[in-house]
């Protein structure tokens, strides 16, 4: 009895601790997120009363939105493009980086500086950069006799110009992943290879490749969700323009909800990137177990 | 520099121009009952004014083309202007989109808590597109958010419909401090709701140094400026650098072009309406005219290469520096300018864009904006700080102070622009006949005038027309039909 009392009051103090964090997390994400779903249902500006619209949102979304469904392209491209280049690029400059020696670290470092930068000083940058007409990047086009591109102003070229500053911007991030990763590959593992006569390329794809694969799971998993979210660089370098060519589900809820007052409708606008997103990362995710063999 | 430059003005330029901004509201008088108060029985120079108070005179063309003196009258009455009210003791939160003013501001705010022992008013301030987007959100939950701005148009008609806007219609500062036409946006069925204090001149800049040099004149009609871009990019000089990678500015250029495309008033704002609410497609005659035009000043060199990609960091500062002729923002592209290269300051001038050949029925363009209501969810004491801040702000000398410190043209009786020669400047723009800027008739913002904006930009910059526009008026339908 005396247990039981000591177990009953031990289960009260812990609760007590534990609302402290869980009532910040109810305030300022599950409360929203709850709301988020309900408003989805209505038709809102903002301003006026909200009206119950059962699906309506939804089905809009699916049959009459052309703009909704070319952005949701636009975010599969670029995603596409930033997580085979992101993920490439670390692996790569993480296998070249492996040892603990100070050049080593130091290019760590320099790697990882753009990720400390804001993303709308990234974008800023970046803008001066891709200029047309005084452009650091046309410039050395010019140089080597290649016509300058219009990167940020031509539809053609604005989504995928934005995807490599992207990627500038976070490879240094997945690089120091990839490193902590790849150095709890047992050594052995090499030793015994190079005794065998493995050249560097089958050491690395019979040995580095498939012992990454955890690590690169959550890279893969972390940059789409990244791409998914690239609303900073995207807004400060094209505010999703021109003509939507860059526009991200991100941009687009938030011009739905603060230019054009559809409050209901970025609602469920939003409900439908949280589902892609879970959609990607389940799959990627199955896809690098079947890989590795796990079940 | 700016003070050489001052000096050099002509006294008579000097006393003239800064009247000449009154001349929105001119009361026709009897030529015979105007001649000889100060520059004698004729008026010769259009724009020319005897001061700047409501009794002076200004010179204008009639519509029988004939010069003719006119009263200026300012006020909804010919009462004079009052004295600012007194403000309880409290602390309330001011709302806005300018962080360049906050200087200035925080002056003028200094004074009035000096005068008012216990006020204490604290500036919130936003960039212009978070404002546009967040404020509505962030103020109609914000009780001490006493005073606050609001833009022409769609944000104003938000403010309104959310029952935020107090109606401040039976302040004496209102009738008696405020040019009476600038109230045109706070008003709504007759009761006022705001005091529009910036007025501002969405029309293009030039480099009247520049024009004189290589003996320009500014184009009179649509041919002309066709001639103009070719003359000037034959010297190598951009003819207007137009920011289109950034659609807040790259959009002011639409007023010029809306201004003398129908035969009325009446009908331009039906058209526009229609356009706004679905009923009327992009692709209709009068829209696609337009269209052509961006695209004819596209094929005629007006515009820098690569000019989607031409954004509002480099426009302003090639303007600057003497690699482009013409800057096609407006007044409040001054401040930017003349920070960029201080040499700039008295050398810009404003110029009425005409894109038809045939008489225009406007000359330029004008807006009255940075609306400042008081909040009608405040507490009354609240209310009463924010009303008598606001009145403090209509009052000459603070106006002056403002304008002056700003560059930005107010809409307050008396103010003085002698002290700012850009504002002198570009104040004869003022003794025009101007069209309150049509671009904001179109209040579905987000929904409509943005996508409308951004096709304009890109057959601006070679883009194809029919394509452009069906795209972007289904977009729209689409958009509106959510």
């Amino acid at each position: 009895m005396r247990t039981f009392n000591i177990k009953k009051t031990e289960s009260r103090v812990l609760i007590a601790m534990a609302f402290p964090a869980f009532a910040i997390y109810a305030f300022l994400y599950l409360y929203p997120s709850l709301s988020n779903v309900y408003y989805s249902f209505q038709r809102w500006d903002g301003v006026t009363k909200p009206e119950f619209v059962g699906l309506h949102n939804f089905t809009y979304l699916a049959t009459n939105d052309d703009l909704f469904m070319k952005v949701l392209g636009n975010n599969f491209r670029f995603s596409f493009i930033v997580v085979i280049f992101q993920t490439l690029l670390a692996l790569l400059f993480a296998t070249f980086l492996l040892k603990n020696t100070k050049t080593s670290i130091a290019l760590r470092i320099v790697f990882f500086f753009p990720t400390i930068l804001s993303s709308v000083s990234v974008g800023l940058i970046w803008n001066f950069l891709y200029d047309p007409n005084f452009g650091f990047i046309n410039a050395i086009l010019k140089s080597v006799g290649i016509p300058g591109l219009n990167w940020l102003g031509d539809t053609r070229y604005s989504l995928y110009a934005i995807a490599l500053t992207q990627v500038w911007f976070h490879t240094g991030q997945m690089v120091v992943i990839y490193v902590a990763g790849l150095q709890q590959i047992p050594q052995e593992l090499y030793e015994a290879a190079e005794v065998d006569g493995a050249s560097r390329w089958q050491q690395f794809k019979n040995i580095t490749w498939p012992m990454a694969l955890p690590t690169t799971a959550v890279v893969v998993a972390y940059t789409t969700i990244q791409t998914f979210r690239a609303f900073d660089l995207v807004y400060s370098m094209t505010q999703g323009g021109p003509l939507n060519s860059s526009d991200m589900l991100v941009t687009l809820i938030y011009n739905t909800a603060f230019s054009s007052y559809k409050w209901g409708y970025a609602s469920a606008q939003s409900i439908i990137l949280v589902f892609v997103v879970l959609l990607l990362t389940y799959l990627q995710r199955r896809t690098l177990r079947l890989n590795t063999g796990e079940k | 520099m700016k003070a050489k430059g001052i000096t050099a003005f002509s006294s008579r330029r000097f006393g003239a121009v800064v009247a000449v901004a009154f001349a929105l509201v001119a009361t026709t008088l009897p030529s015979a009952t105007a001649a000889g108060e100060v520059f004698g029985k004729a008026c010769t120079t259009e724009g020319i004014s005897t001061g700047q108070s409501t009794t002076s005179l200004i010179c204008t063309m009639g519509s029988n083309g004939k010069l003719t003196w006119t009263r200026v009258r300012l006020g909804s009455n010919s009462a004079k202007p009052v004295a600012a009210l007194k403000a309880q003791p409290g602390t309330i939160e001011f709302h806005h989109w300018r962080p360049e003013d906050k200087v200035v501001l925080q002056s003028i705010i200094d004074k009035f808590e000096a005068l008012n022992p216990g006020v204490h008013i604290n500036q919130v301030i936003m960039n212009s597109v978070d404002y546009t987007n967040l404020a509505y959100a962030k103020i109609s939950v914000n009780n001490k958010a006493a005073l606050f701005v609001t833009s022409r148009g769609g944000q104003f008609d938000q403010f309104y419909k959310g029952g935020l806007l107090k109606d401040i219609s039976s302040n004496r500062y209102v009738s008696q401090n405020v040019i009476a036409s600038a109230l045109t946006p706070a008003t709504v069925n007759g009761a006022v709701y705001g005091v529009p204090y910036q007025s501002l001149f969405n029309n293009p800049l030039y480099n009247s140094e520049m024009f004189a040099k290589y003996g320009w004149t500014v184009p009179k009609n649509w041919t002309e400026l066709l001639g103009f871009c070719k003359a000037v990019k034959a010297k190598g000089i951009i003819p207007f650098a137009w920011p289109a990678a950034t659609r807040g500015n790259a959009g002011q250029i639409m007023n010029s072009f809306l201004m003398n495309s129908a035969p009325d008033l009446a009908t331009l704002t039906a058209r526009i309406a229609a356009i706004d609410t679905g009923k009327a497609d992009l692709t209709s005659d009068w829209f696609v005219d337009i269209a052509k035009k961006y695209k004819a000043m596209n094929d005629g060199g007006c515009f820098p290469d690569n000019v989607t990609g031409y954004n509002d960091t480099v426009a302003p500062a090639d303007f600057a520096s003497g690699k482009a002729a013409i800057y096609p923002t407006g007044t409040f592209g001054m401040s930017t300018v003349t920070k960029l290269n201080p040499s700039m300051a008295g050398k810009m001038k404003m110029m009425s864009m005409i894109t038809v050949d045939t008489k225009p029925l406007y000359q330029g363009i004008t807006n009255n904006t940075f609306i400042l209501s008081v909040n009608a969810k405040s507490s009354s004491r609240d209310q009463s700080i924010a009303n008598a801040f606001l009145s403090f702000l209509a009052t000459a000398p603070i106006a002056q102070e403002y304008a002056v410190g700003t560059s930005q043209h107010v809409s307050i009786i008396n103010v003085d622009y002698a002290a700012n020669i850009d504002l002198l400047n570009t104040s004869d723009i003022m003794g025009k006949k101007l069209l309150l800027a049509p671009r904001f008739l179109f209040v579905n913002v987000g929904t409509v005038r943005n996508p409308l904006e951004d096709a304009l930009i890109a057959i601006g910059g070679g883009a194809d027309i029919t394509k452009t526009l069906a795209d972007t008026s289904k977009t729209i339908k689409q958009s509106l039909g959510a």
